[in-house]
This record gives C-alpha cells, sequence and structure tokens, in this order.
C-alpha cells in the first residue's frame, strides 16, 4: 500500500504536475494530475499564490496555472533534498 | 628520531594534495546536508549527517596544516645554528604534531561514529558516551600504536557499509550503490593503512581514499545536477 503523501509532498506534485504541461495548466487539469479535490486543491493553490511559488492568468474568461521563479527554485530545492534523503537514508 | 608519518619522500607534498581534496568533498556534503536542513527545517537527520561529515572534514583540515608545517618547516629547524635553541624548537614543534595528528584522529573517528548512528532511531546518552570513551582511548593509544585508529576506523565503516546495504535492499537506488562502493573503498584504504609501515602500502592506500572521494564527488553531482523532468517522469512510471 502507498503510503499518504504528506503535504510538501503534495505542493512538490502539484508543482511538478504544472512544469510537465510547459508551465501552462489549466486548474480542472491541475486536480485531474494532481489526484486531489476540488476543496483540497483550492485550499492549496490559494497557500501556494500566498507564497509567492504559483501565478494565475486570465485570457478569454480561462484562468491558466503557471509557475514562479520562486516556484521553480523551490521545486529544484525540494527534488534534490528528496534525492539525498532516498540516497542516504536519512 | 621517532617518524611521524610514513610518507615515502618522493611522496612528500601530494598526500597533503590528496588531504585537501578529501577535505573539498567533505565540505561540499557538509554544506549540502546543511542546506537541507534549513530546508526542511524540522529534519534533524540532515544536520546531524551534515555535522558527521564536517567532523571528518576539521580533522582533514588538521592533518593539512600538520603536515603542511611537518614538512616545510622540519629544514628551518634544522638550519638554527645553536644547539639548545634548536632542542627547544624541535620539542614545541613536536607537541604541535601530536596534537595536530590527535585532532585528526579523534574528529576522523568521531564524524564516522556520528554518520553510523544518524540511521539509528534510538540512541541513548550512555551509548553516545560509551562510544566517546572508546573513541577517545583509540585515539589516545593510537600515538604508540598507530594501527589502532585505522582499526577502529576500519570497524566504523563496516557498520556503515552494512546499515547502507540494508537501505540498498530496501531502495536499490543506484545512488544508494554509489554510496556502499564509496564508503567500501575507504573501508579499503583503512585497511592496507594498518600495514602501512611499507612505503608501497601507504600510497597504495593514499591513493584508495582518494579514489574513494572521487566516488563521494561523482554522487554529490549526481544528485545536484539540475532535474530533467523527463527523467523524473519516467523514473515515477517505473
Amino acid at each position: 500500500m502507498k503510503r499518504k503523501r504528506s503535504r510538501t509532498d503534495i505542493i512538490h506534485d502539484i508543482l511538478r504536475c504544472i512544469l510537465e504541461k510547459n508551465n501552462k495548466i489549466k486548474p480542472t487539469h491541475l486536480m485531474y494530475k494532481s489526484n486531489l479535490s476540488h476543496s483540497q486543491m483550492n485550499q492549496y493553490l490559494e497557500e501556494l499564490f500566498a507564497m509567492g511559488l504559483i501565478e494565475k492568468t486570465t485570457t478569454d474568461n480561462k484562468s491558466i496555472i503557471s509557475i514562479t521563479k520562486k516556484g521553480t527554485g523551490f521545486y529544484k530545492q525540494y527534488s534534490q533534498m528528496k534525492e539525498f534523503e532516498k540516497t542516504f537514508g536519512l | 628520531m621517532v617518524k611521524l608519518v610514513f610518507t615515502p619522500d618522493w611522496f612528500l607534498g601530494k598526500d597533503i594534495l590528496i588531504s585537501f581534496f578529501s577535505f573539498f568533498v567533505l565540505a561540499i556534503l557538509f554544506w549540502l546536508s546543511f542546506k537541507n536542513y534549513k530546508f526542511s527545517k524540522d529534519k534533524k537527520n540532515f544536520l546531524y549527517f551534515g555535522l558527521g561529515f564536517l567532523l571528518i572534514a576539521l580533522g582533514e583540515l588538521s592533518t593539512i596544516l600538520t603536515k603542511l608545517v611537518l614538512y616545510y618547516n622540519t629544514t628551518f629547524t634544522q638550519q638554527i645554528g645553536q644547539m639548545i635553541v634548536t632542542y627547544n624548537v624541535v620539542n614545541s614543534v613536536d607537541i604541535f604534531y601530536k596534537i595536530g595528528f590527535f585532532l585528526y584522529k579523534l574528529l576522523t573517528l568521531a564524524g564516522l561514529y556520528t554518520i553510523y548512528r544518524v540511521n539509528y532511531k534510538q540512541t541513548t546518552e550512555t551509548d553516545v558516551m560509551l562510544a566517546s570513551y572508546f573513541i577517545i582511548l583509540s585515539t589516545a593509544l593510537s600515538s604508540s600504536f598507530y594501527y589502532l585508529f585505522h582499526l577502529t576506523a576500519l570497524i566504523l565503516l563496516i557498520f556503515i557499509i552494512a546499515s547502507y546495504i540494508r537501505l540498498y535492499k530496501k531502495n536499490r537506488l543506484t545512488n544508494t550503490k554509489i554510496l556502499i562502493s564509496a564508503f567500501s573503498l575507504l573501508a579499503f584504504s583503512q585497511l592496507i593503512f594498518i600495514f602501512s609501515k611499507l612505503d608501497v602500502l601507504f600510497v597504495l592506500a593514499n591513493i584508495i581514499q582518494l579514489l574513494s572521494y572521487i566516488i563521494f564527488l561523482i554522487l554529490v553531482i549526481k544528485i545536484t545536477r539540475p532535474l530533467n523532468l523527463k527523467n523524473e517522469k519516467k523514473k515515477k512510471q517505473n
């Protein structure tokens, strides 16, 4: 059985999903790709907006979510930390 | 005259370069671990792990400084004319060497023990006190029986390797495999150091130590290299 994702794991997954879609993703797609319910996703998105890790742009009444420079930095640092943790079993 | 190091004349200075390279790699490992600790905020394991590498790095620094003085200062003391003056200088330098090498051994063993202990959830104060006692004892005795230090380091390294083999059986990661090979080479170098009264073996042990730190550096590069999203995706699918 897969272990429950931590809060930071979920944030990492959200950022990864956005980056995989060339840094432009619709909120509905993001919800499906990151395996979250609507309310959970809104909660996380609000947090990520407040932290300045992602931004929202609206064109033709369509919302698009993308990662900021700070968000990319966070994603890289988190991935590196995970790799280090797994390698040394910390 | 008491021989302080077993370095053959033609190898003098080269062993300092190897120690310097080791110090550089260990300092990177400490910095990386500390950076991860600051990022994760609550994961103390990163901090202790980094501390282990920092202690070994400081040990290497201590041996570098001691050897620099030892190799490049001896001629100076010999050139002083007055016999009594020369005797006093040699005596004070002797104490400096002893402290330098004592610190090197103490810090290295303490660092290895810290790395070994990181992955164990339960560590009692008595465990740490007992280990500290044996580490100090082994360091103090190794000024008379030089091989004791290498033997203790070898034992600690074997324990570290065993715990990483257990980890590899669980995670099957290439990086952990690389880590095991780096620690195994380091252990092998300690085994050869035990017999390093022979010049050739001393040089061989140094070269093997250099190889192990090169592998550590490769591992650091593998961990810190820029991310490739396609690779990440593949990894996740696997």
